[in-house]
């Protein structure tokens, strides 16, 4: 067994060096972390032709491809051999099937070639602890949003409690799948992603186009605004009444607009005075402003990051890893199946108070 | 359909596949069972598959319902086979020392 393992195990104080593998949708990410200092975050993209979704075994084909290269990028970036390393982090879920299976199966065979425990890690919650590691946040109301996710989120007593969430599709999905059906003079490309394509458009928009406006409780509904604006897009471009970029910025606001009021809501439940946004939509600037306005009409401070961290990579595998290596949270080889479901309530976090 | 006939099993009326990979060593082989063997297959029904290891040998075994079902679980199978036996070729840091 691994000295530093043992180290560790012993409660002697040490750095703890962890490898964190991401490939639940079409980006594929590898991360080393030690102790709270990203050392190498390497990812690729499946980029799509215009107008395409990313299909689940394409996007594993992509994956395979390329994974056993951007492992090797990780290490070299990092200067660290397999021995430095203490623990391999995984996503074990939600996802695509297919694309987990692929980034598993060699997460697995590396722990077992180098002898190290392995830590199956849950997205979402990769998601807000490499959020709280970037921005410092303490006990932040989170926003999470994403193609496949859109969550709030508050932690209580040892579970991150889901306040609201999309009924139907995910915001970023949403926003993709407008992507795809809106022609201008050509589609909208998907390099580097239909959203920060729509975010450069929506900046040239001058005019709002009245939208359905659909929050339900604490939860949201995107997929009739969805429906709604595809239809007015074909009418309304073709007849000339407003422009594909007035589109853009329409929809922005409509569904920033929702997403900040269930924030608003969480926040003023939970008596909670930080907001933190993360997710791959979480680095489209208009959605934090839009929060940053909120936020400083309740006093509250607003954390986000950039697209390294925001977008999913694997350096937030690693991070939550990390976390759950340090509380004694380790998976066995065997119960370390991939789920395309896996709730972000579902996770014990024993790494907090 | 002479073919898949003769693969069928009379007694279960399943359709029966097997294989058998050989690995440098009996180390390698229980590394590629254990890094294959977790994840259910993805349909609840129609198929079943069986992994195990004899000295340096995975062998797997399986029983279908139907060839169409069984094309695509070998398929994903022989995929996940060479991205394990891949990245023991690259990352076997015991092997290079």
């Amino acid at each position: 067994m691994d000295v530093s393992y043992l180290r560790q195990q012993s409660g002697v104080a040490a750095m703890t060096v962890i490898i964190g593998f991401e490939g639940s949708a079409n980006k594929i990410g590898i991360g080393i972390i030690r102790d709270g200092e990203v050392l190498s975050n390497p990812r690729r993209t499946y980029i799509t032709p215009p107008g395409q979704g990313f299909m689940p075994s394409d996007t594993a084909r992509h994956h395979r491809a390329v994974i056993l290269t951007v492992l090797k990028e990780a290490l070299e970036e990092a200067g660290l051999k397999p021995a430095d390393i203490d623990g391999v982090a995984y996503t074990k879920g939600p996802g695509m099937g297919a694309p987990l299976v692929t980034v598993a199966l060699v997460a697995r065979t590396v722990a077992q070639l180098w002898g190290k425990p392995l830590l199956g890690v849950n997205h979402c919650v990769g998601h807000i602890e490499m959020g709280r590691l970037i921005t410092k946040a303490n006990n932040p109301t989170v926003l999470y949003v994403s193609g496949g996710n859109t969550q709030v989120i508050a932690y209580s007593e040892r579970r991150y409690r889901i306040f609201g969430e999309t009924i139907d599709i995910a915001v970023g999905n949403c926003l993709d799948r407008f992507a795809r059906v809106i022609k201008v003079k050509s589609k909208i490309s998907n390099d580097p992603s239909p959203g920060y394509n729509i975010e450069q458009m929506a900046k040239k928009g001058t005019q709002y186009v009245e939208l359905p406006y659909t929050v339900k409780g604490m939860d949201v509904s995107f997929s009739g605004i969805l429906s709604y604006i595809e239809e007015a897009a074909h009418k309304m471009l073709s007849s000339d009444q407003c422009t594909a970029e007035d589109l853009c910025f329409s929809l922005q606001e409509t569904v920033f607009s929702m997403l900040v009021e269930i924030t608003e809501r969480a926040m003023a439940h939970c008596g909670s005075q930080e907001v933190l946004i993360v997710g791959g939509v979480g680095c489209n600037l208009r959605l934090q402003e839009m929060m940053g306005v909120m936020c400083k009409e309740r006093g509250a401070k607003l954390f986000a990051t950039d697209e390294r961290f925001c977008i999913d990579n694997g350096a937030m595998i690693a991070q939550a890893g990390w976390e759950m290596f340090r509380s004694g949270q380790v998976t066995k080889l065997e119960d370390s199946w991939i789920t395309q479901r896996y709730r972000t309530d579902e996770v014990e976090v024993t790494w907090r108070d | 359909m002479a073919a898949v006939d003769a693969e069928t099993n009379h007694e279960t009326g399943k359709l029966e596949f097997s294989l058998d990979v050989p690995f440098p060593s009996p180390r390698e082989a229980l590394i590629a069972l254990r890094s294959l063997s977790p994840d259910r297959e993805p349909r609840k029904g129609g198929i079943s598959k069986e992994l195990s290891v004899s000295d340096s040998t995975l062998s797997v075994r399986w029983s279908a319902d139907e060839a169409r079902i069984l094309r695509v679980s070998v398929n994903s199978f022989l995929d996940h086979l060479s991205l394990v036996v891949e990245t023991m070729e690259m990352f076997d840091s015991s092997a290079s020392q």
